[in-house]
């Protein structure tokens, strides 16, 4: 049961990145491999607007955000859009390997690899849910993956925004004749996606401390849980995450936390032959 | 053209195929014979030399499977630093702890991987888009992460290790009484160079068989469009699956090599960035060229294992020093670099300059031997002896598309040796049906046979090759390579060549590559391209184009041909040339189906016409009869139906 409960609770670290990668996949069809270094962007950031004593922490909070956003656009526009010509031109997926090197390289060399402790949405200690004690800001996280997550369905239901995602990804150019600019769509929601990364970087590292390689098991985590949910829904990200948080935790509980990783590639698996398109991914079969 | 006689000139065809292949061997020879001789002095200043050299040796391999799959196939990988882990340790382990004799540890360790690789690619393969790069990083974080914490492997420790094996390093492999000495200790002969070096030689030449055989093309094919690479008679997935274990096995011997070498494994050798290192040797090379890997991996081995790159670093540390780039930074900047401004590659551009060179002449194009006696044998399938003159039938067939009703009870029947035209208005499910006959979807209810037997329900490429060729809407071509290859492409060896003779080349296939050669020259004179053959098929005119895709259809041999708007584009000489053509085919037994608007065309060479409108067969009969059917007009002219009513 610890194990269960504790496995829900981490899925929304992962279901927050996760959904960032569902917001660029359904607007764009590219994804941004770099995530998981602009999350630890997010924890560094947090610990540069720390010392503002001027600033009230939700301000400091905005700006790690705003900031966020701003390198997300910039990504979209210098390392997505040149490398996304088309339909066969998958060079996006390691302009933004590399730049995420780049990045890594660069805190390493700058901040060293020790964890640095970050203040700012700091939630120290833990509470009971269902007789379970329970990390705070693990459930702060959860909570935000949550809110976030209906916010995004809501959105695409019941705004003209969720249409023009979809009509973005599925036929560019006639979104354009229609007056809507594709670019731009991909630019607000690569700034939107890696928005969602800063503040899940900055929550994470008031946890866990700010490393340039904080990012790195998070995106793994993140992809998995977006190949199990389903990259087409954004339902996906908070479902696939529960799975994975709780099979994760629950054969680390038995077998150790590096099988627990292990069971959660297998479970990748498993999903990917069973249902490829993800748990709540739609199939299907379009015209050519 | 000059009036060579054409069996010298074929001979020197010949001769260049195995010459070429000839001196791909003396050059990797001669790069051995460099390596290995400073190896086998045992001297101790050598040794750093002779690690780097084999260290390349042993991504070059790594990178060289990558290739196949992320340059050719175009499968973007971000594990083969994994499987080259993989390779590593399982041969290490079996060796060491399990005691195993070394060369069968290696064999075992070289399967293993190649089944891990199979396997993640049976389960992935089946979705397009980026799904397979996601599952490939997480298995290769996962990997570094089980190697630094798994405590069988050493953990931190390295493999073997001092606490747990009583020595830090592999025993050498004892093999007819010599010892396999690692390049570790001056004083030394290296000897295990020299057989990492036999090994890398064969493999190597293994590869490039691969890479520029039918098989190659299939991968290219694949890269392309998997729709196209169906229509070639290619089981996609199946090959999709057959190049991921090859590229998992290469990436393990790469990495059995560098164990062989250091006798000792640290998982710090084997992280993410070594994956990363892989792709950027593919792509810096030149993805989708033989040599492009081979030389991707020695500038990038060179770059991380030497000091090249630390004036570079030295000059930012003088600007700031906290914020810099060092080594795993600048590779990440030479991959975007690469990615923006050398897409091709080094080789890749190399070959592009060369062929846009005014000074080189294009190679002459072969004159066909024989053409009329060639061309008479591509299409010589006579009609079956057996009194049922039915070819293809389509029956009650039906298709939806979510709400859209795209096809509705069609029926259409060809006879042998006969031309149907599909006519209608756009929208009306023409192209939809040549999709349903070629299995690119399922239909929902009705029967299609071909030859007498039932192929709805089954996969393009089996009814291509019980004989159903096709042509695109909008032409499907390698725009990048000439219109021989793209001709080349259409024969049944790009499908079932098995990769064990494309691995071995054995000399069967140099005689395949010289009949395929001639067959295809003689293709090209039948549509009309006979002095195009060496142009690029992107630079063709439109014409030509769809010219070009009924020659590489043609390849394969079919009984039926189905050509989807031949006409579209065509000025009217080449309209009355495709009629020409379509009838000497036809007089030849082949049968096709052509979808066209063209009406003139359709009259001229057509036995029967269905037209259809809005999914539905609207009037069957012959050309003067259907374009007679009122129905028919007010389909194409929009009349007002009350006024029939």
């Amino acid at each position: 049961m610890d194990a269960v409960v504790s496995g829900i609770v981490l899925a929304g670290l992962y279901a927050l990145v996760g959904q960032g990668l569902v917001l660029t996949f359904v607007t764009t069809r590219t994804l941004n491999f770099a995530s998981g270094e602009l999350l630890a962007v997010g924890g560094f950031l947090a610990l540069g607007v720390g010392s503002w004593s001027w600033l009230p922490t939700p301000g400091k909070l905005a700006v790690v955000v705003l900031v966020g956003g701003a390198l997300g656009a910039v990504v979209h526009r210098w390392l997505v859009l040149p490398f996304a010509r088309g339909e066969h031109d998958s060079r996006w997926l390691l302009s933004t390997v590399g730049i995420s090197y780049v990045l890594l390289n660069l805190f390493t060399n700058g901040e060293g690899a020790n964890p640095q402790r970050v203040e700012l949405t700091r939630n120290p200690g833990t509470v009971e849910v269902l007789g379970v004690g329970v990390n705070k800001q693990s459930l702060v996280i959860a909570v935000i993956a949550v809110v976030v997550t209906l916010a995004l369905v809501a959105a695409s239901r019941w705004t003209s925004g969720g249409v023009i995602m979809r009509a973005v990804a599925e036929d560019p150019r006639t979104v354009a004749l229609m007056g809507i600019s594709p670019r731009l769509v991909g630019a607000v929601a690569y700034a939107a996606a890696t928005a969602l990364a800063a503040l899940a970087g900055v929550l994470w590292a008031s946890e866990v401390g700010a490393t340039p390689g904080l990012g790195v098991h998070v995106l793994v985590s993140a992809f998995a849980v977006a190949v199990i949910g389903g990259l087409t829904s954004f339902w996906g990200p908070l479902v696939g995450a529960v799975v994975f948080g709780v099979v994760v935790q629950v054969s680390a509980y038995e077998l150790g936390a590096l099988w627990g990783q292990v069971a959660g590639l297998a479970l990748v698996i498993v999903v990917l032959v069973l249902r490829p398109e993800g748990l709540v991914g739609r199939r299907m079969e379009a015209k050519l | 053209m000059s009036p060579n006689p054409a069996p010298s000139l074929l001979d020197r065809l010949r001769r260049g195929e195995a010459a070429r292949d000839l001196g791909f061997l003396v050059v990797l020879l001669a790069a051995a014979a460099w390596i290995a001789v400073p190896a086998l002095s045992g001297d101790g200043t050598t040794l750093a030399g002779t690690q780097t050299a084999a260290v390349v040796v042993a991504v070059a391999v790594a990178a060289a499977g990558l290739n196949l799959l992320s340059g050719h196939a175009r499968l973007i990988s971000l594990g083969q630093g994994a499987f080259f882990a993989i390779g590593a340790y399982v041969s290490a382990y079996l060796s060491v702890d399990s005691a195993l004799h070394p060369l069968v540890a290696i064999v075992v360790a070289l399967v293993v991987t190649a089944a891990f690789g199979g396997l993640l690619a049976l389960c992935t393969m089946r979705l397009r888009g980026p799904a397979f790069a996601m599952v490939t990083l997480v298995v290769a974080i996962l990997t570094e992460r089980v190697l630094a914490e798994w405590a069988p492997l050493g953990r931190l420790s390295g493999y073997p290790n001092t606490l747990d094996h009583g020595s830090g390093l592999m025993p050498p492999i004892e093999i007819f009484g010599t010892s396999l000495e690692p390049p570790l200790f001056a004083g030394t002969e290296a000897t295990v160079v020299v057989a990492i070096l036999v090994v890398a030689v064969v493999a190597l030449v293994g590869y490039r068989n691969v890479a520029r055989s039918p098989w190659g093309r299939s991968l290219h094919a694949i890269g392309t469009s998997e729709h196209l690479a169906a229509h070639l008679g290619v089981n996609v997935f199946g090959r999709k699956v057959a190049v991921m274990a090859l590229a998992s096995t290469y990436g393990a011997l790469g990495g059995v090599f560098y164990a062989q070498v250091f006798a000792h494994l640290q998982p710090e050798s084997f992280t993410m960035l070594l994956s990363i290192t892989m792709i950027l040797a593919v792509i810096l090379g030149g993805a989708g060229t033989v040599a492009g890997p081979l030389v991707g991996a020695v500038i990038i081995v060179l770059l991380q294992r030497t000091d090249v790159l630390t004036p570079l670093v030295d000059l930012q540390r003088q600007v700031s020093d906290t914020w810099y780039l060092s080594t795993p930074g600048l590779i990440g900047v030479l991959l975007v670099l690469t990615l923006a401004f050398l897409p091709q590659g080094i080789v890749g551009g190399l070959g592009e300059l060369a062929h846009r060179l005014p000074g080189r002449a294009a190679p002459a194009a072969a004159p066909a031997a024989a053409p009329q006696a060639a061309a008479a044998s591509a299409t010589a399938s006579s009609p079956a002896p057996d009194g049922d003159d039915v070819l293809l039938a389509v029956r009650g067939v039906s298709k939806s598309f979510g709400g859209i009703k795209a096809v509705q009870a069609a029926e259409l029947v060809v006879r042998r040796g006969t031309i149907h035209a599909v006519i209608g208005p756009n929208g009306a499910g023409k192209t939809t049906v040549a999709n349903l006959v070629t299995g690119v979807y399922g239909i929902d209810s009705g029967e299609i046979t071909f030859d007498g037997r039932r192929i709805d329900g089954r996969r393009t490429h089996a009814i291509v090759r019980a004989g159903v060729a096709r042509t695109f809407q909008t032409p499907l071509l390698f725009t990048h390579a000439s219109a021989t290859e793209n001709v080349l492409a259409g024969f049944p060896d790009t499908g079932r060549l098995p990769l064990v003779r494309a691995w071995l080349k054995d000399p069967g296939q140099y005689r395949r590559t010289r009949e395929l050669q001639d067959r295809a020259a003689a293709l090209l004179e039948l549509v009309g391209l006979g002095g195009d053959g060496h142009v690029e098929a992107g630079s063709l005119p439109y014409g030509k184009q769809r010219a070009l895709e009924i020659a590489r259809a043609l390849a394969s041999d079919p009984r039926l041909l189905i050509l989807d708007e031949p006409a579209a584009g065509l000025n009217t000489a080449e309209t009355a040339e495709l009629g020409r053509l379509m009838l000497t085919l036809r007089a030849q037994g082949l049968a096709m189906v052509v979808v066209e608007h063209h009406m003139d065309l359709v009259t001229q060479v057509s036995d029967e016409v269905t037209c259809m409108e809005s999914g539905a067969v609207l009037a069957h009969g012959t050309a003067a009869e259907v374009l007679a059917e009122p129905a028919v007009v007010e389909a194409y002219l929009g009349v007002e139906m009350e006024e029939t009513a």
